[in-house]
């Protein structure tokens, strides 16, 4: 059976038993997935997080020539608004459902705006996003669907999130990834795998998947970038490539599977280009499926040599280094930290699962006992873990990251900082130079009262996560 | 019936009821919904509001309901979370707020509250899914739930000054100049001898909103604040007036003279009051002068904002700079009567001149009106700004939502508003023409 025959893929906690919310040390990680059965987690206490519709419109907002329609209240499209903001692709429309839709259901609503957006603007796709209300209310979009794709001749696509039937909000990379795969890159696997390679950047910042596009180019390969920053000819493209290579092992590892096993693009394991060693790594993992062996390692000894030189000498020993960041990332920069001469205290991740078994117990070998917290969005936890370590630098994505620095720990911000391959720990180094040299600001932070009560600080930090009974 | 929408810049109520509670030193929103309803609030709201959320940091206390929730009903779990939020977080009182897929799931959300009152934790509760309404309801619902739950908590009304006005109508971050509005507006009242209680933004907290019962005067100062204060004229027997929108430059006076007639206060130290401020800004349209006539300020504007906005501004604009109103576009959704007043009040503004005014927040509709307007300046919400880069005209953000400004203090209400606005517009305008030349 295809695998893009269901509406949606399953969750990751389904699919690769996904952790939402652990704490241990990773010798415990590694063993916990060693095992048959890996038990999830829940909050007593928990503060708002990503769920799998937000990272869905993630996906949408690379898409060229789209048109994105949110079913739903106006609330569920208020990301739109900071998509925007950050260069969006896609056009953000919310069917704006009021309370008599949620009694009545509001297929009438959706219709008129599918097509009111393809006359308006007629682009190539319409996405339709689930969320929690024509979830719960069991909307009939599917058939709205098949009726408008046959009377307006544009491809709509629907992506079933709900907000609540996934723990993880990663789901929702695959959610939409399965939907955009079975309506835009067709039903045959026939396809002649002579095409560009397909290069796979889930949500990556612009600069981090141009430095991963110019390297591979650099190599003399021809590359079919998607979803980011992608039109709909890329998902048709995607079937005829040569190979698939992720620029994380994570976000798009749906993609590529699935490209795999349904179309027959191989797929290479590859890690995150993180590092002069890393992006080595990587590099050298697509060379060897690719046959360009030669020109890879020619490719890294260069740039190796010449970032080296650029860093004139920079280098973290004796520093602390606490990360928090999307999964992968975490573990790309563990090594870099290491690379560059400093150690890591702690490691904060968004998901833990199936995927990053390698990086488990690789870590688990070499520091057993460096402490793993699984979270997103629990700065609660968070702050508590860091008060309690004597931190000389702390590299995060999230967005509690003024708490952070309110401790007193220098800090850099990684949401907007590209640190993919060379250029990237160039990058790197200068905003953590900056960050060591002058203190300042998180001295003036610290003058303002922090949210939490003293008696959560006495707590293990763990105190709110419990084992699910089922 | 409702209907589709591109770019709404309204949200939903849940987050209008958050941006209130977080307005507030002290108070603790609780969200009881899905994980993703305070990340959207955050990523579409408080990062597009020119400043950032009170603590630095987007989480939220949040019971983030799940499959199991939806099916069985997320009461047990909102009592857990609530327990947990008093003893982790900080805080004086604990606000909750409900979303959608709770309110479709039925649970008793008021019978949860009163449990944890029964705990002596102070709890108020508000419901507020986004199905419900926008931004502005959600201001209304959140307030309302203020005004009728507090006296329950803290059983008799906390002593207030003498001559205490409570401010209604400005919502925050959905006003990104909202502290700054509010504070001078403070300042005003002050200087004639009244007591503002702003009860939102920098050190106002949860004694501020104790004292709302005793004030001498409801002020509200758009048709948002009028329900807070019709309900405590009910309640309290509290007198009110309600502006259409904020008071900018001369429209001051005319509030602090209103306010004198309404409270008897002293003729003579507001005549002072306002000789003072009237001399200032006098001085400052004397400064700008020069540059208003050598690069040409005087023309045609199209102003897109919130309804207290656009009255504020564009009626500044219109009578004391000499610009001509061309295109009005009102985004607040406005009810039917307040729409029709707004339209006899904003058409004369400037007499054989004709305006045109629109109720729209479809940025496709609005972006449409820009363009065809030809106006020779734009003020609007970042949304905007590429109308008017096609247009090739100035533009200057000032609505929600703003990509790229920081607001901290600043504000357009008032005397020293205007004064800003005269610094921000004409800084746009002289920077295009300067571009022009180099």
């Amino acid at each position: 059976m295809s695998p893009l025959r269901s509406k949606a893929p399953r969750s990751r906690e389904k699919r690769l038993d996904t952790l939402g919310a652990w704490l241990g040390p990773v010798s415990n990680a590694s063993e916990e997935f060693a095992a048959e059965e890996v038990f999830q987690r829940i909050r007593t206490f928990a503060q708002s997080s990503h769920d799998d519709l937000l990272y869905a419109l993630r996906i949408v907002s690379g898409i060229k020539d789209s048109v994105t329609i949110i079913h739903g209240p106006r609330g569920c499209a208020a990301a739109g608004l900071y998509h925007i903001a950050a260069g969006s692709s896609t056009r953000w429309i919310v069917t704006n459902l009021d309370e008599r839709d949620t009694i009545m259901g509001a297929d009438a609503k959706l219709r008129k705006a599918v097509t009111a957006l393809h006359h308006r603007y007629h682009p190539a796709v319409i996405f339709i996003v689930g969320n929690p209300v024509v979830a719960i209310n069991n909307d009939d979009i599917q058939s709205v669907v098949e009726e408008l794709h046959e009377e307006l001749d544009v491809p709509i696509v629907p992506i079933y999130t709900t907000g609540f039937s996934t723990q993880n909000a990663v789901s929702g990379y695959d959610t939409a990834l399965h939907a955009l795969l079975k309506y835009l890159s067709g039903k045959s696997s026939a396809a002649a795998k002579n095409g560009p390679v397909n290069l796979l950047s889930v949500a990556e910042n612009a600069l981090d998947r141009k430095e991963a596009h110019d390297l591979l180019e650099g190599v003399g390969l021809e590359l079919n970038v998607l979803p980011d920053n992608s039109t709909v000819a890329s998902f048709r493209a995607a079937i005829t490539a040569r190979a698939s290579i992720p620029l994380c092992p994570d976000a798009p590892e749906y993609l590529g599977t699935i490209l795999q096993e349904k179309y027959g693009v191989p797929y290479i394991d590859a890690p995150r280009p993180v590092g002069i060693e890393g992006t080595g790594r990587w590099l050298k993992s697509i060379a060897a499926t690719l046959d360009i062996v030669s020109a890879a390692d020619e490719l890294h000894n260069r740039k190796a040599s010449e970032t080296l030189q650029q860093l004139s000498g920079f280098s973290l020993t004796g520093e602390k280094v606490y990360l928090s960041l999307s999964s992968a990332n975490a573990f790309s920069l563990v090594s870099l930290v290491e690379e560059l001469g400093g150690e890591v205290s702690g490691v904060t991740v968004t998901h833990l699962d199936r995927l990053h078994v390698r990086y488990l117990n690789e870590l688990a070998a070499r520091n057993p006992a460096l402490q793993i917290h699984v979270s997103d969005g629990q700065e609660f936890e968070e702050i508590s873990i860091l008060r309690k370590l004597s931190l000389d630098l702390y590299l995060g994505d999230s967005t509690h990251i003024g708490q952070v620095a309110r401790l007193g720990i220098p800090t850099v911000s990684l949401e907007n900082l590209a640190i993919v391959g060379y250029s990237g720990v160039v990058r790197l180094a200068r905003r953590i130079k900056t960050a060591l040299l002058n203190r300042s600001f998180g001295t003036s932070l610290a003058r303002s009262n922090p949210p939490y009560r003293e008696s959560w600080y006495r707590r293990s930090d763990n105190w709110h996560i419990k084992q699910e009974v089922k | 019936m409702s209907h589709h929408i591109e770019d709404s810049r309204n949200s939903c109520a849940l987050h209008g009821a958050l941006q209130v509670y977080e307005a507030i030193e002290g108070v603790v929103p609780v969200i009881h919904s899905t994980s993703g309803c305070g990340v959207q609030h955050y990523l579409g709201g408080t990062r597009l509001s020119g400043g950032n959320a009170p603590f630095g940091s987007a989480p939220v206390s949040s019971t983030n309901i799940r499959e199991k929730h939806v099916v069985f009903g997320g009461g047990s779990r909102l009592r857990e979370q609530l327990k947990n939020s008093v003893k982790v977080v900080q805080g004086d009182l604990y606000a909750i707020v409900t979303g959608c897929s709770i309110e479709m799931v039925g649970d008793d959300v008021p019978a949860m509250a009163k449990e944890g009152l029964d705990q002596d934790w102070p709890v108020v509760y508000a419901n507020t899914p986004g199905f419900r309404g926008d931004v502005h309801q959600g201001y209304q619902l959140a307030v309302r739930a203020l005004i009728e739950q507090l006296p329950d908590i803290w059983k008799g009304a906390s002593p207030a000054p003498a001559g205490l006005v409570n401010i209604w109508g400005i919502i925050p971050n959905q006003d990104p100049f909202w502290r700054g509005n509010l504070r001078e507006l403070g300042r005003l009242l002050e200087a004639i001898g009244l007591v503002p209680n702003l009860l939102l933004g920098d050190g106002q907290d949860v004694e501020s909103w104790k004292k709302v019962p005793g004030a001498a005067f409801n002020l509200a100062v758009s048709s948002w604040g009028e329900l807070p204060a019709r309900l405590l004229e009910e309640r309290y027997g509290t007198p009110f007036i309600s502006l259409a929108g904020l008071p900018v430059g001369t429209a001051a006076a005319d509030l602090l003279y209103q306010l004198t007639g309404e409270l008897g206060l002293d003729q003579p130290r507001i005549d002072a009051v306002i000789a003072r401020e009237e001399a200032r800004l006098s001085h400052q349209f004397a400064r700008l002068a020069d540059t208003y006539y050598r690069t040409g300020f005087q023309r045609e504007f199209a102003l897109i904002g919130e309804s207290a906005q656009v009255v504020g501004i564009g009626e500044f604009l219109a009578k004391s700079l000499g610009l001509l109103p061309r295109l009005l576009v009102i985004t607040d959704n406005p009810p039917d009567p307040v729409q029709k007043a707004l339209v006899t009040r904003l058409n004369p503004i400037v007499p054989g001149y004709e305006t045109d005014i629109i109720f729209s927040e479809d940025r496709a509709g609005i972006g449409a009106s820009v363009r065809d307007s030809g106006a020779g300046i734009v003020l609007g919400s970042s949304l905007e700004q590429e109308a008017a880069e096609e247009l090739g005209v100035p533009f200057l953000a000032v609505s929600f939502p703003l990509a790229d400004r920081i607001v901290l203090d600043r504000g357009y209400a008032g005397y020293r508003g205007a004064t800003a606005l005269l610094e921000d517009l004409g800084s746009v305008i002289l920077s295009d023409s300067y571009h022009q030349v180099v």
